[in-house]
């Protein structure tokens, strides 16, 4: 690194040693260059600040179909450009969809990683929605619903979205609901595209082996006239209601496995009560010395899997339990057991090795979650694009922070029965 | 710049170092010091596997190693779990060995907990049953899920009876036999100094690696040499299986026997297969038939070289797709199997997927497991030490009829098995594989 280097990273946040610049261009793009040359690879995504979250019902799935859709053609990259060019570099491409945010993702060596960008530029502003690409990629999309149709789990955890997100449009599965999908018109995406695809509602993330200003003067020539638009006039999505009383779904699958989602509404993404629900979810299901691990899969046998995850997203987040019925055993056994250890959890003081052990595995999570430049990347973006990426510098000592207080603070706030939806999915044939 | 210009400017070079030693135990270790990363990658790996399951006990293998953790002559599961969950360790048994991975500082803590368990695994009596009783609620789920009834199905079609025909992780009646007594039976014999091969690869130096591995490792017996035996397989031929259910997709897989990893037509297989079906995005002819221009499917892949390995792989082509789909999918595999075979790739083709194969080589290294993997596939297969920079070149060596050559060769249109599952009936199936 050279003096001049040297002195313009000083005192940059630094993340798995990846030292970020932010910028900000005049059309309102903001652009992070992650520097670290561990590797001679380069990541680069763009993220979107939309999602699901964005849809209305009669738009239930454009997100994610949108998303197919930019690898269809644009002006300059025409249908199977993004992928030839990729293939021909020997990298990599990929997107996702999600309720708050859609990214795009390629992985390039550090020699000729700066076509992610002619693409990104290019497919931001100059998308081409052909009528018969659209129409066959419907097809795909469909296709992609099934999938998702023929998994218990996921049936389960749509079933239990819908009960506990009444108006909400986190109510409604990502990809979609057939009907509204099959009646989906290429208008109505590019209406979409044209609301949601500019560069004042996107962050472009580089990490890896680069030069932070070469990174950005690129990021600039490529980015930089695109013109900037206003923020989409668009209602907000219906508020969050608090759970009038505990909820009831069931779903059945032809199978003998007796299946549990429960799931409260908790908080959005980086305030207190997330950092504070990791430690949470981690003193429940992370490891065999967990309390819900030790309880119900190791020393009652109860169960024979238990995890749980902290969502949490722009508007609310979702604590999800899951967990799988050992045979035989009655799911109100099962549920019995957890309430039991969620109200040690909100009741109890919590003995501080337990809270030792938590934050140092979400330390040692957060050491294997940033191995590679596009994990890097997609931590820094996710939180960039719906709250504010620091949060992945600071995620860490955040936790760090947390109090057994706290701990018993959000436990007993959020994970109480009346604020619960509980999902069984049973045997055909079982009531519940 | 074009694809042969780039691929002659060099680009990025991928460099993996290889420190070679042997223990005093007997077991041959590899390491690849990296300074500074993040994380150390410890893998195990055990000549034999799942082929040295007991007859009638398939899943011993797979067992054994996931009981490792669960007790010791030193310490109680409860004890190795409040050793190793809080430095966040992670250790994955299989039916070849371990695999395990830390912060990068802790290395020599989850060394030492490895070989206790390697050394002085007691299998105690309970847990080797709760562990069964996890199992076994696994096969009965597994026994409704078309996806996997039709790859399980699909292998027996291929393998027949031999051990490569069965789930590593054996199957509901053979769990049911195996007891703590097979287990240490089993880890007597198979986890043997001598069939054993360990990589590390992290923030570490050779030399205190083996020192220290030295130690831990000291009384580690060696056993028996393993001989190779010739594999019997049935003979090639069309064969189908079916595994009826009221699912929304038929799983579909279609295939044959494919070749080992030592075969020399390994070079121009990879590169068929990317031009075939595993190219990324719609690159590849299947997925961009019956994806991208026919929206048949989400997932549709087809590979001859990704399953080879020191016994013949498979040559498996999979989709995942609606009912109504299901000949115009299966007649696409095999028209373009048979088309691949007849007419030569075409130039931009191949110097699509040349650039992709010798541009992306040294992707995917950054993380220290996949480099540990590699050190390990190294040994198994015997891979030069020059290989990472020599198979590049021989795919660079591939010519239109090296492809047309090794597609003749390899791939057996006509006498392909067949593993459904899903809402369709046999005699479609067997007409679609008529053509």
């Amino acid at each position: 690194m050279t003096a001049r280097a040297k002195k313009d990273s000083a005192a940059k946040p630094i993340k798995a040693g990846a030292i970020i610049h932010e910028h900000r261009l005049r059309n309102g793009l903001q652009v992070l260059i992650a520097e670290r040359h561990d590797d001679p690879v380069v990541a680069s995504m763009v993220f979107y600040g939309v999602g699901s979250r964005n849809e209305t019902e009669g738009e239930a799935g454009v997100s994610h179909f949108l998303e197919h859709m930019m690898f269809k053609g644009s002006a300059r990259f025409g249908k199977g450009e993004v992928d030839r060019i990729t293939t021909v570099l020997g990298g990599s491409n990929n997107a996702y969809t999600a309720p708050d945010h859609t990214a795009y993702w390629f992985e390039l060596a550090s020699d000729r990683w700066e076509i992610a960008l002619d693409i990104e530029a290019d497919r931001m502003n100059g998308l081409i929605l052909d009528t018969r690409e659209f129409g066959a990629e419907k097809k795909v999309v469909l296709e992609e619903l099934s999938m998702g149709r023929d998994d218990p789990w996921r049936r389960l955890a749509q079933a239990v979205s819908e009960a506990l997100f009444s108006r909400h449009s986190y109510r409604r599965p990502v990809i979609g609901y057939e009907d509204v999908l099959r009646g989906m018109s290429v208008d109505m995406m590019r209406d979409y595209y044209e609301r949601h695809y500019h560069p004042g509602n996107a962050v472009l993330v580089i990490c890896g082996d680069v030069n932070p200003r070469r990174a950005l003067k690129a990021a600039r020539e490529r980015f930089g006239s695109i013109p900037a638009r206003a923020a989409a006039d668009e209602a907000d999505p219906s508020p969050i209601e608090e759970p009038a009383g505990e909820q009831r779904v069931t779903t059945h699958w032809d199978d003998s496995s007796r299946r549990l989602v429960m799931v409260w509404p908790t908080a959005v993404v980086g305030s207190e009560e997330d950092y504070a629900l990791d430690v949470v979810t981690t003193i429940l299901t992370h490891g065999r010395l967990s309390r819900l691990q030790a309880r119900l899969v190791h020393d009652q046998k109860l169960a024979v899997s238990v995890s749980a995850s902290n969502d949490t997203r722009v508007d609310a987040g979702v604590f999800w339990l899951y967990a799988e019925c050992a045979d035989g055993v009655e799911p109100r056994a099962l549920e019995e057991a957890i309430d039991d250890e969620l109200k040690r959890l909100a009741t109890e003081r919590l003995p501080q090795s337990e809270l030792r052990r938590a934050k140092r595995i979400l330390a040692a999570s957060d050491a294997h979650g940033s191995e590679t430049v596009s994990d890097i990347a997609e931590e820094l973006g996710e939180y960039a694009v719906d709250a504010n990426w620091r949060l992945a510098v600071e995620g860490i000592e955040r936790n760090k922070l947390v109090t057994a207080v706290a701990v018993k603070d959000v436990t007993a706030r959020f994970l109480i029965p009346s604020r619960r939806v509980i999902g069984w999915s049973l045997p055909i044939g079982e009531r519940s | 710049m074009n694809a042969q210009e780039l691929r002659k400017a060099g680009g990025v070079r991928l460099s993996v170092p290889l420190e070679r030693y042997e223990l005093k135990c007997g077991a041959s270790l590899l390491v690849s010091p990296r300074p500074g990363a993040p994380v150390t990658a410890l893998e195990l790996h055990l000549r034999g596997g799942p082929s040295l399951d007991p007859a009638g006990k398939a899943g011993t293998a797979y067992l054994t190693s996931a009981l490792l953790s669960q007790g010791t002559e030193t310490w109680s599961e409860e004890e190795l779990a409040a050793q190793l969950e809080p430095m966040g360790a992670q250790i994955i048994g299989s039916a070849s060995g371990l695999a395990a991975r830390v912060e990068g500082k802790e290395w020599k803590s989850l060394a030492a907990i490895l070989s206790e368990m390697i050394l002085r695994p007691t299998f105690p009596t309970d847990r080797v049953k709760l562990q069964k009783q996890r199992l076994q609620h696994r096969l009965l789920i597994e026994r409704e899920n078309p996806q996997a009834q039709a790859r399980l199905a699909f292998r027996r079609l291929i393998y027949g009876d031999h051990w490569m025909g069965r789930a590593a992780y054996g199957s509901l009646e053979t769990v049911q036999k195996i007891s703590s007594r097979t287990l240490r039976a089993h880890h007597k014999g198979a986890w043997v100094s001598n069939r054993a091969t360990l990589a590390v690869c992290g923030d570490v130096d050779g030399p205190s690696v083996k020192r220290r591995l030295d130690r831990l490792l000291k009384g580690w017996a060696p056993g028996k040499i393993l001989k190779p035996r010739k594999p019997r397989f049935p003979k090639r031929g069309v064969r189908v299986a079916l595994h009826q259910a009221e699912r929304r997709q038929v799983h579909i897989f279609l295939g044959h026997l494919g070749i080992r990893r030592s075969d020399p037509d390994y070079p121009a297989l990879v590169v068929l297969d990317h031009v075939l079906g595993t190219g990324p995005g719609f690159t590849n002819r299947i997925a961009r038939r019956l994806r991208d221009e026919l929206g048949l499917a989400y997932t549709v892949n087809a590979s001859i070289s990704s399953s080879a390995g020191i016994s013949p792989g498979m040559f498996t082509a999979y989709i995942g797709t609606s009912p109504e789909n299901v000949d115009t999918a299966i007649s696409g595999f095999l028209e373009e199997m048979k088309r691949i075979q007849m007419e030569p790739v075409t130039e931009a083709e191949l110097e699509l997927v040349k650039s992709y194969l010798i541009g992306s080589f040294p992707m995917g290294y950054e993380r220290a497991a996949r480099r540990a993997s590699y050190l390990i596939a190294s040994r198994i297969h015997g891979f030069p030490d020059d290989y990472l920079e020599t198979l590049p070149q021989s795919f660079e060596a591939v010519t239109p009829e090296d492809i047309q050559r090794v597609a003749k060769k390899h791939l057996h249109p006509g006498a392909c098995c067949l593993s459904a599952s899903g809402p369709v009936k046999k005699g479609v199936l067997k007409a679609a594989l008529r053509g």
